[in-house]
């Protein structure tokens, strides 16, 4: 129209393109973050607290009815710590992952961010990008603080096997969530069944107790659970001194889940997205 | 907020120039194109038939009350809606497409469309970079717009400390990062004092005379003269008129004057009895807040220097006469037919 010849770009350079918007997203977040600074230090300090508060619940239970991990017992704050860093991780990524898309629709900047051109996946993912780097290091703190504080025994080369398991555990809460903002985006007020789904995932994970103590039934479905998997791999390397032989079986698991819960997000979040275009209703809230 | 933006002084890029000259070339291409456009929300029809065309280096102001389906023709231009039935280019592609969106510009109406927690220039940069630019790159464009736009004292503020005038300016800043060859404005002046909505169509202005093609959705009908090229007045969704502004004025019929009168005795109840009395058929008069103003409603045939001359003939002096609104106003009202309401 304009007599200029603008020449579509290769798709490997749009991808590159859109991976390089990321960091914005990042900045924009952690300066957000920062202007909070009461919200900020309560955070941490929350954190803390919550060490403390599962030291003192530690006390009470009985330890025998902890399973073993490498033939080695573990404390109740050993076996939580792990279980609550990673469904925190869960419940926290999920819920941001899913609302990340309202929240810009809540504050006004959806639809400006929409007319630039950038895909909204990439929104979808860059809206959630601070806190999926953000709530992994805070969750390393947690432990360390754990471990360093009431003296607990992590195996030193679990540790890297364990974070391998949760970088591809991650894919599988990003799909969840793409899933959970097709529905926000769908129906606005979800963020209450995030809520409910986030804890029946937690709960079927052995996350805050041992699978074994569930109904056996319930059990057996369990164990199928992402998180479950993922949880008892992580276990097994960090505490039970497995290291690097859980890393195949997770990685077995994890990766085809987290393509599928990805396959399957992308499409619920883009039929979303264009029903409201269809709409008109992008705007409201 | 107690910085004080200074005014803008936004000096003409030699790109823009460059700009301008290439896209003469093309003035005949509408930048812009909406052919028969129509939206349906359920059983509402929000438009009708919509058709119309911007070319680059022009305003074209899109007119109408409340409801009359700008805000939806300007959702469509920048994909954020699908139209019903009809089609839509712009810079000849569909809109939606990434590269099309990298050449657009868009102010929306609210100013709820930038992260108050974050400073004007971190907002710029952050939206800079969706349109693909480096760190450092975005950063440079962003002071560069803020300084286009009198903002150079502010950038470094959050903008949930900026008035709503800096808000409007920032985004018009945003625009400007990008350069775009097509802006799209969503009624970027209606809650502006008059100051405020100078400044921000002094800003467009500019961006129009260096090439860019500006559809400007306005209820406030008297910031068109002397600012659009051309006007499309929607009503209920359907084009009412389309053409340049003094176009649009001759369809203004203005029957409503005020008028100053002075009487040698006391302005009562008796003098606009007389005064009724010596129109006659001519039209009606009646006392408007007091002293020596009154309205003048002619009738549909009569014609006003008829009406003076019956007044004057009563030893009163008509001191001044002028129409109670402007010409714009009264062809809006004429053509979206909701005179008297």
């Amino acid at each position: 129209m304009s007599g200029i010849a603008h020449a579509e770009p290769r798709r490997i350079d749009i991808v590159r393109g859109e991976f390089a918007k990321l960091p914005a997203f990042i900045r924009r977040d952690l300066l957000t973050l920062l202007s909070y600074r009461m919200g900020f230090v309560s955070d941490w300090i929350g954190i803390f607290f919550q060490v403390f508060l599962l030291y003192f619940i530690g006390k009470m239970v009985d330890t025998s009815q902890l399973p073993t991990f490498g033939g080695r017992s573990v404390t109740y704050l050993e076996f939580a710590a792990v279980g609550i860093a990673l469904g925190v991780f869960v419940q926290i990524g999920l819920a941001r992952v899913s609302t990340a898309v309202r929240t810009e629709q809540m504050i006004g900047t959806l639809e400006s961010l929409l007319v630039t051109p950038t895909a909204p996946a990439t929104i979808q993912l860059g809206s959630a990008m601070f806190d999926l780097v953000y709530i992994p290091l805070r969750t390393s703190v947690f432990l360390v603080a754990v471990a360093a504080v009431f003296g607990l025994h992590f195996s030193g080369g679990g540790i890297l096997p364990a974070a391998i398991v949760l970088l591809v555990f991650a894919p599988v809460v990003w799909g969840l969530g793409l899933m959970s903002a097709a529905g926000v985006l769908t129906f606005r007020r979800g963020e209450g069944m995030i809520g409910i789904g986030a804890s029946l995932l937690a709960l079927s994970s052995g996350a805050y107790f041992p699978l074994t103590l569930l109904p056996s039934w319930l059990a057996t479905v369990a164990q199928l659970n992402p998180l479950a998997i993922a949880l008892k791999s992580m276990r097994d390397a960090a505490l039970g001194g497995a290291g690097w032989t859980v890393v195949p079986h997770a990685l077995a698991v994890l990766v085809p889940s987290g393509a599928v819960a990805l396959v399957l997000g992308s499409i619920a979040f883009r039929l979303a997205l264009a029903r409201e275009l269809r709409l008109g209703t992008l705007g409201l809230y | 907020m107690t910085t004080s933006a200074s005014t803008p002084s936004r000096a003409r890029p030699a790109v823009g120039a460059a700009k301008a000259t290439r896209r003469s070339a093309d003035a005949a291409i509408p930048a812009v194109e909406v052919r028969n456009v129509t939206r349906r929300f359920g059983a509402k029809l929000a438009l009708k038939g919509v058709s119309l065309r911007v070319h680059a280096g022009t305003i074209h102001a899109l007119l109408g009350p409340n409801g009359a389906g700008k805000t939806t023709l300007l959702r469509i231009l920048t994909a954020l809606a699908s139209p019903t039935d009809g089609e839509v280019e712009v810079l000849g592609s569909h809109p939606g497409g990434r590269m099309l969106k990298s050449r657009i510009g868009f102010i929306p109406s609210g100013d709820r469309s930038f992260y108050l927690r974050i400073s004007g220039r971190e907002n710029l940069a952050f939206f800079a970079r969706l349109h693909g630019l480096g760190r450092r790159q975005a950063l440079d464009e962003a002071d560069r717009a803020l300084a286009s736009v009198g903002l150079a004292d502010a950038a470094r503020l959050r903008v949930a400390s900026y008035s709503h005038g800096m808000q409007k300016r920032l985004s018009i800043a945003r625009a400007l990062v990008t350069t775009p060859e097509v802006l799209l404005v969503d009624e970027a002046t209606h809650d502006l004092d008059p100051e405020g909505g100078r400044v921000v169509r002094e800003l467009v202005s500019e961006l129009a005379s260096d090439g860019t093609a500006v559809l400007w959705t306005t209820q406030r009908i008297d910031e068109i003269r002397g600012f659009a090229d051309r006007v499309t007045l929607l009503r209920e969704g359907e084009v009412a008129f389309t053409g340049t502004v003094p176009e649009l004025m001759a369809h203004a019929i203005p029957r409503r004057y005020l008028l100053r009168i002075r009487n040698g005795g006391p302005n009562g109840p008796e003098l606009t009895e007389r005064l009724q009395a010596a129109l006659a058929e001519r039209g009606t008069i009646a006392a408007h807040g007091g002293l020596d103003n009154y309205v003048l409603a002619l009738a549909d045939e009569a014609v006003l220097g008829d009406a003076i001359a019956a007044l004057t003939a009563t030893d009163v002096d008509v001191l001044t006469c002028h129409q109670e609104r402007s010409e714009i106003e009264e062809a809006f009202l004429h053509l979206t037919r909701t005179v008297g309401t």
